[in-house]
């Protein structure tokens, strides 16, 4: 066997050749003294190593570290949060582009429509309970109106093969607010949340997990249709809800 | 992050602390070092790969942040001889040696890019690859770094005479 390389000779004080090839190293080793004494005083050195730092692991794990670390994140996200509110005033107040940033810092804050979501999955998602059933659209209407307004519209949506499943009445910090329930024929089921309109919240759309919430706003109210991301038509449905709200 | 990542994080924490202890001169700098790397490694969570090994990358996250430290300190140390060109370069914070043991002594007066192979490759037991990639070097670097840090490490246990009693008795 020829001299092994001196990478060869570490990989087995490392314990990375296999057994067949470590046997044939230390062989080797064995009519090379030499090259055999190297190896033995790496060998030791690592034992060493190992010895001498193994006190160190016994160390408690400084929990502390990482609460410390998230807390300095912590403040210095809300200290650009706070610098951005100083832009926005620096820009003045009729800065469109100061306006957009503190947006989207609010945005950053907490998702639009949150509650919307929250809502869907409470009421929607699995068929809870709810206080109006399909029968009850009367009534609902009713409601609607007295706290929205002509926004307070039960929308039919049977031409795009949505029947009214009923509709559940919750309150926001701002108002009360409200999700209604509908379901085609292969039991899907999207919900249209109406809640009083809220200054962060525009026209757009998001993914929350498995759900797509496309919400817009109208006169005092802001409205979501929430449903699974997979429902196609939903996309269809927001700019003719749109439309008639 | 979820609470299983936390939990994960936490247990590696004395051997990101060991890390840091290996490379920075003495305990408050090595604090200093883990509470710098856990902050970016927080910040930086959500672009790591899911399936890269969680402690490679949180080492590779420290390495560098020690090469950089030491690269400031080292620009100021320049600008501080400027101003006061008679003040000796500091000796390598390296020679406060973290304790009495030899072995550590003769580890502490290694080079930082040795100390910091030689802790990963034979008391972490990472892979040459996974040093390598910690490290950001090429596989060939990572063998004759090892080779160099070996035999210095070698030379400089058998220059303080302590390293290997059995020798003394045998005199």
């Amino acid at each position: 066997m020829n001299r092994p390389h001196d990478d060869e000779l570490h990989a087995l004080v490392d314990g990375r050749v296999d057994a067949a090839r470590a046997a044939e190293l230390e062989a080797w080793l064995q009519a090379h003294p030499e090259q055999a004494a190297r190896v033995t005083g790496w060998k030791h050195d690592a034992e060493a190593l190992r010895a001498a730092w193994a006190g160190i692991e016994a160390v408690p794990p400084d929990v502390a570290a990482l609460q410390r670390a998230r807390h300095r994140l912590g403040r210095r996200r809300r200290a650009r949060l706070g610098m951005a509110a100083a832009c926005v005033l620096a820009l003045g107040l009729g800065g469109t582009l100061g306006w957009q940033l503190r947006e989207v810092q609010l945005v950053h804050e907490r998702p639009p429509m949150a509650d919307a979501v929250a809502a869907y999955r409470l009421f929607a998602a699995d068929a809870a309970p709810l206080e109006f059933d399909g029968g009850g659209r009367a009534a609902l209407q009713g409601w609607l109106r007295t706290h929205f307004g002509a926004a307070g519209e039960v929308p039919d949506l049977r031409s795009q093969g949505f029947d009214l499943r009923g509709g559940r009445l919750l309150s926001t910090p701002e108002g009360a607010a409200a999700m209604l329930v509908y379901q085609d024929a292969g039991g899907a089921r999207i919900g249209l949340y109406l809640r009083p309109r809220n200054a962060r919240i525009g026209q757009g759309e998001r993914r929350d997990g498995r759900l797509l919430a496309q919400y817009w706003s109208e006169g005092t109210a802001s409205f979501a249709l929430v449903g699974p991301a997979t429902q196609a038509n939903m996309r269809r449905l927001a700019p003719l809800l749109r439309g008639a709200g | 992050m979820d609470a299983c990542d936390e939990e994960r994080l936490t247990e590696l924490l004395p051997r990101l602390r060991r890390f840091a202890r290996s490379l920075a001169g003495d305990a408050a700098g090595a604090d200093d070092l883990v509470q710098a790397t856990l902050e970016r490694a927080l910040r930086h969570w959500r672009s790591r790969r899911a399936d890269d090994a969680l402690q490679p990358w949180l080492f590779a996250i420290l390495y560098r942040q020690f090469v950089d430290d030491s690269r400031r300190a080292a620009r100021w140390q320049r600008v501080l001889a400027l101003f006061a060109p008679q003040q000796e370069a500091q000796a390598p914070s390296a020679e406060r040696v973290h304790d009495g043991r030899a072995q550590l002594a003769a580890f502490a007066r290694l080079p930082a890019e040795q100390r910091a192979l030689l802790l990963l490759v034979a008391v972490e037991g990472f892979s040459y690859r996974e040093a390598a990639d910690t490290l950001g070097l090429p596989l060939g670097t990572v063998m004759s770094r090892l080779s160099r840090a070996r035999d210095r490490l070698r030379a400089l246990g058998e220059g303080q005479g302590g390293a290997t009693p059995a020798l003394r008795i045998l005199k």
